[in-house]
């Protein structure tokens, strides 16, 4: 409980909402802000539910998912997904609610569940319990007050004026950059132009991704295009 | 003794503590998988691979107070191996569960993951070596978290990309990109340059962005 004094004097830590989870979190996202006093940012993020800091996304699933082979692949390409834009990643598997009328659901635990444990932990991929929404916002608030140890809070602006949005839906069409790095890039760089005469080292401080990623972005902003490689479907709806 | 060293396991087997001989994990392991019993394994339960090991932490030991964070925090400080704890959730423990997980997880950047028994730790560590098996044997595909490195043409994306600057649809992002090649050295177009290929409009609000 000592952890929650130092908190004052640093400004409030910050995370970003999908806004998916609006209506499938909505007791995550009032118990971060209520009880927690944390500053929620609703986006669009669309590949994950939630990001706690520079490096890290978070999802949300529910326990029931993740005992039903059926959801493998909705799952296994959100993971693979958030692998491609992020360096840490954490699955809170939360209990299911209890609907009104049922009195308690058991759950039988599957071997198809161990599998994906499995593959997770060997993954890399770091796994939190919860057993209610409310519990989940108590883990996603202690991951971003750990991100903040490890100095990679949040700490752009998450609002958007309406030029930095078009930049930055910009800088989002590039491939496998995530949300954060984008409004990162948008404050950073006071112009797209500025980005793109950037070296990999200046990208990576400035969109604070590894320095691996920059040169992903250095090399994409770079890219000879050949109008033979487009695909015809594309080039056709353009003439 | 605190050793929490490395070993070398055979593949494909478990090097069990001697202590867990005849316990119900191992009965049931036995059968599944090869296990071994060694004396001296100190504070680890069982080892898995050459990198990785399992601490157990029954609901007995979560009741009796803190002795088990203390094995927990001499094992982060002693050993290099990859720790994974397995912790009996029951009806009982439950309450202790969310410390234990903040501990382990968020202080001492280990694996944690809760069983409601014996029964249901053998089920799980079966699987955690058998994922190590083929991880061993160089399957990648078998782990469908890991991404796997595909190269994707990247015009598709480049072409989405340019269509997202204000004025620029399909046809003005096809022409600007035939003209200029990248994103780069449109960037770096100057607006008599972008006035041959698009209008002047268009040209100044793709020079201003």
């Amino acid at each position: 409980l000592l952890s929650h004094d130092p908190l004052e004097k640093k400004p409030p830590l910050c995370i970003l909402v999908d806004s998916c989870e609006i209506s499938s979190g909505a007791e995550v996202v009032s118990s971060l802000k209520a009880v927690h006093g944390v500053r929620v940012q609703v986006c669009s993020l669309s590949s994950c539910d939630y990001i706690v800091s520079n490096c890290m996304a978070v999802e949300r699933r529910y326990l029931s998912e993740l005992l039903n082979p059926v959801n493998r692949s909705k799952v296994t390409q959100r993971i693979q997904r958030l692998q491609s834009m992020f360096q840490r990643i954490c699955v809170i598997v939360e209990k299911d609610r209890i609907k009104t009328g049922e009195t308690s659901r058991f759950f039988q635990r599957t071997q198809y569940y161990d599998g994906v444990l499995s593959a997770l932990v060997q993954a890399g991929v770091r796994i939190l319990f919860s057993s209610c929404q409310e519990e989940s916002a108590g883990l996603l608030k202690d991951l971003a007050l750990v991100e903040q140890r490890k100095n990679a809070a949040i700490r752009v602006p998450t609002e958007v004026g309406a030029h930095k949005r078009e930049v930055l839906s910009f800088y989002l069409s590039i491939p496998n950059l995530s949300y954060l790095a984008a409004l990162n890039m948008c404050h950073s760089f006071g112009s797209v132009k500025k980005v793109a005469n950037s070296s990999p080292r200046d990208i990576a401080a400035g969109a604070h991704v590894t320095l691996q990623k920059a040169e992903e972005i250095y090399r994409y902003l770079h890219y000879g295009f050949d109008v033979q490689m487009l695909p015809e479907n594309l080039c056709a709806k353009g003439r | 003794p605190v050793t929490a060293g490395s070993i070398v396991v055979p593949f494909g087997h478990v090097i069990g503590n001697e202590k867990w001989r005849g316990s119900e994990i191992a009965q049931r392991l036995q059968g599944k998988i090869r296990l071994i019993f060694e004396d001296g394994l100190g504070l680890v339960d069982f080892h898995l691979s050459n990198r990785t090991c399992i601490l157990y932490i029954s609901e007995a030991d979560l009741v009796a107070g803190d002795e088990f964070k203390r094995r927990l925090v001499q094992f982060r400080n002693a050993s290099s191996l990859r720790g994974i704890v397995i912790v009996e959730r029951t009806q009982i423990s439950d309450q202790y569960f969310l410390a234990v997980q903040n501990l382990v997880v968020l202080e001492l950047g280990m694996v944690l993951l809760p069983v409601a028994n014996q029964g249901e730790a053998s089920q799980l560590i079966t699987q955690l070596v058998s994922s190590y098996v083929r991880e061993q044997s160089k399957d990648h595909n078998s782990n469908p978290f890991i991404r796997k490195q595909c190269s994707q043409l990247a015009e598709p994306s480049v072409f989405r990309t340019v269509q997202q600057i204000p004025g620029v649809g399909k046809t003005k992002a096809l022409l600007l990109l035939q003209h200029f090649g990248s994103i780069h050295r449109l960037c770096n177009a100057s607006v008599e340059e972008l006035e041959l290929v698009v209008g002047q409009t268009v040209a100044q609000q793709v020079y201003r962005f």
